[in-house]
């Protein structure tokens, strides 16, 4: 019972760092129609400045910071040099999916190129492990949740009570009709890539942190299970996404745990991305926009 | 002729084969593949584990066989469409678009990490390696005439396969998979079963890049998950973009492009002043360079020429029955 309580612990820090992640996707998804698959390398973007930041400054505040401009500004750089232009250009979805692709895929060579290939090690003092509760978690693990529960705070209270969230959903249900209604929906996408990428750049110096080391392709991968709790989600809904993540997450972290009788007792913990996108095809497959919504209901209720 | 014109063309040839499958898929079909690489994994493992013999310690694979080498390929074609056909069953019923695309990507992750993390099937990320010179000793050639023997055969075997798409092109079949890229909806009124024609040309795609898989892996001599590098990948498709979707003539050229001139051009990349010391010094730069530079293309082609360089021809009704509209100028 307590073993399943503590990965229940690492599940939720683990379903953190992914509703983060997920929730920016998702945003980016909501305001263009657009899957960015290069929205992993805002993460890995956001590790590199707060590793730079950090070394020079040692002060893991500025950089956090650090990771959450450069992930905003990275994210407004995709958005003016590409996905505005294909989308004023009329591409469909499944075009500027490949144009992402092959945006992600320049953004980690243009790295590996000045930062090299290797893998990073990037280790803050996490402090010593306790109880709280019936969880075992570090002060480092203390401050991951807490502050993924601030800005998902502050989030939705930007989506729901300012003017801009105002905008912003209403781009995200009709561009057209909003543009009808004066909106400027190039704008509105913009500044929600901005906010996006703040949070996805902070949410790769978290994920950074808590793994310990990263490298120019560690974004793509971590971006491969967001889209997982992205889609079971609902893509393009904040709330169902938030869920979506934390299921992902907590079912990441307990598959290791669990005896399997074919695969040499358990599945080892590098079967994960595979586990994950076996969940992703299923729930694709049963219900294909998302586990939580009602197809009458629209993007931010 | 030099042994490394040999190899650039042998490569060339199999290149070939690869990139006029991806085009039954993504060109007349119209379905973003990702999952297409692992069909060629597939077709690659299967002829080895075939053909290679039984496991020696500490290596340890499935099958185990000493099969000649056309009669494992020809098992491993049919394996890799067996796979193609369970991932087409998934993900053509309901799925298009990047749903579509998301799906295979997840499909050839899972096979990825199988074959990597699952031992006793491939050896996992040891891979699997040993098949030399396959027919050699049949027609009694020693390493150096091998070479052109195997250059001979694979450029006799994309001219056969240029040769059948060129007819499925032109098909019936091929028209068909070209009218449910453009308009699903029409085909469907016209009487045309959806489902079916996808999963055809997704099989028939699949195959062709079990049997480049086949030839790469007699040309590799192994096989292991790290072949399946996201550059090696995104040159195929890379390739056939430029190249013209829907068109095997552009995806030929496509190929001499892509795979021969832009892979081959990079190679010689140290040569130039200043870059020979960074190749010493930091080896993977010029790798990341050039993937730099295939992911740039890929993106300014669907923004500046998304139809690539020999566009498919599309057909026009010329002689429309009436006048629907008077053409505005």
């Amino acid at each position: 019972m307590s073993e399943a309580l503590l990965t229940l612990g690492f599940g939720i820090i683990t379903a953190s760092i992914l509703a983060l992640s997920a929730v920016a996707f998702t945003l980016e998804y909501g305001v263009t129609n657009v899957a960015n698959v290069s929205h992993g390398e805002i993460l890995t973007i956001g590790a590199y400045a707060a590793y730079l930041v950090h070394q020079r400054t040692g002060s893991a505040i500025a950089a956090a910071i650090a990771a959450a401009l450069a992930g905003g500004l990275a994210a407004v750089a995709m958005y003016w040099s590409l996905i505005g232009p294909f989308i004023r250009f009329g591409a469909s979805p499944t075009v500027i999916f490949i144009a992402t692709l092959g945006m992600s895929f320049v953004i980690q060579n243009t790295l590996v190129i000045f930062f090299g290939a290797a893998n990073v090690a990037y280790t803050i003092d996490p402090g010593a492990p306790r109880y709280v509760g019936p969880f075992l978690v570090t002060a480092l693990d203390e401050q991951i949740v807490a502050s993924a529960i601030a800005i998902t705070v502050v989030l939705f209270f930007i989506i729901s009570r300012t003017k801009f969230g105002k905008a912003l959903r209403a781009v995200s249900q009709n561009r057209e009709l909003a543009r009808v209604t004066g909106i400027n929906a190039t704008r509105v996408a913009a500044a929600t890539y901005f906010l996006a990428g703040l949070i996805a750049g902070y949410a790769g110096f978290v994920l950074a942190e808590s793994v310990g080391s990263f490298n120019p392709y560690f974004g793509f991968m971590f971006f491969l299970i967001t889209l997982t709790a992205a889609v079971a989600g609902g893509l393009g809904k904040a709330v169902g996404t938030m869920v979506g993540a934390v299921i992902v997450g907590i079912i990441l972290e307990a598959l290791p745990a669990l005896p399997v009788p074919f695969v040499g007792g358990y599945i080892s913990a590098s079967y994960n991305l595979a586990v994950a996108f076996a969940i992703l095809a299923v729930v694709i497959l049963v219900r294909p926009r998302g586990l939580f919504t009602n197809a009458r209901r629209t993007v931010f209720e | 002729m030099s042994a490394y014109l040999i190899s650039v063309l042998t490569e060339g040839a199999i290149f070939g084969i690869m990139a006029l499958g991806l085009n039954v898929i993504w060109g007349w079909s119209g379905d973003f593949d990702l999952a297409y690489y692992g069909y060629i994994a597939v077709g690659a493992y299967m002829t080895l584990v075939l053909t290679i013999g039984p496991a020696q310690a500490p290596a340890e694979y499935i099958l185990g066989q000493q099969l000649p080498y056309p009669v494992a390929v020809v098992i491993a074609v049919v394996t890799t469409m067996a796979v193609g056909l369970v991932v087409g069953l998934i993900a053509l019923r309901h799925l298009r678009g990047i749903y579509f695309s998301i799906v295979t990507l997840g499909a050839v992750y899972v096979m990825y990490v199988i074959a990597g993390q699952f031992v006793p099937l491939f050896d996992g990320y040891n891979g699997l390696s040993g098949l030399f010179d396959p027919m050699g000793d049949v027609f009694g050639l020693d390493y150096q005439s091998y070479q052109y023997f195997f250059l001979g055969l694979s450029l006799v075997m994309f001219v056969i396969v240029y040769a059948f798409m060129a007819r499925v092109s032109s098909s019936r079949f091929g028209m068909a998979l070209r009218t449910l890229r453009e308009d699903e909806r029409a085909a469907a009124a016209f009487g045309r079963d959806i489902y079916r024609l996808k999963l055809k040309g997704y099989v028939l795609g699949a195959a062709l890049g079990g049997f480049a898989g086949a030839l790469f892996a007699a040309y590799l001599t192994a096989f292991n998950p790290s072949a399946w590098s996201p550059v090696e990948v995104i040159v195929l498709y890379s390739a056939v973009l430029v190249g013209g979707r829907g068109n095997i003539r552009g995806v030929v050229l496509g190929v001499l492009i892509m795979g021969v001139l832009v892979q081959e051009s990079t190679r010689f990349l140290p040569d130039l002043p200043g870059l020979g010391q960074l190749n010493t010094d930091h080896p993977q730069v010029l790798l990341a360079m050039r993937g730099a530079i295939i992911g740039l293309v890929l993106v300014l082609f669907l923004r500046f020429r998304p139809r690539g360089l020999l566009p498919e021809r599309r057909f026009v009704d010329r002689q429309p029955a009436i006048d629907v509209a008077p053409r505005s100028a």
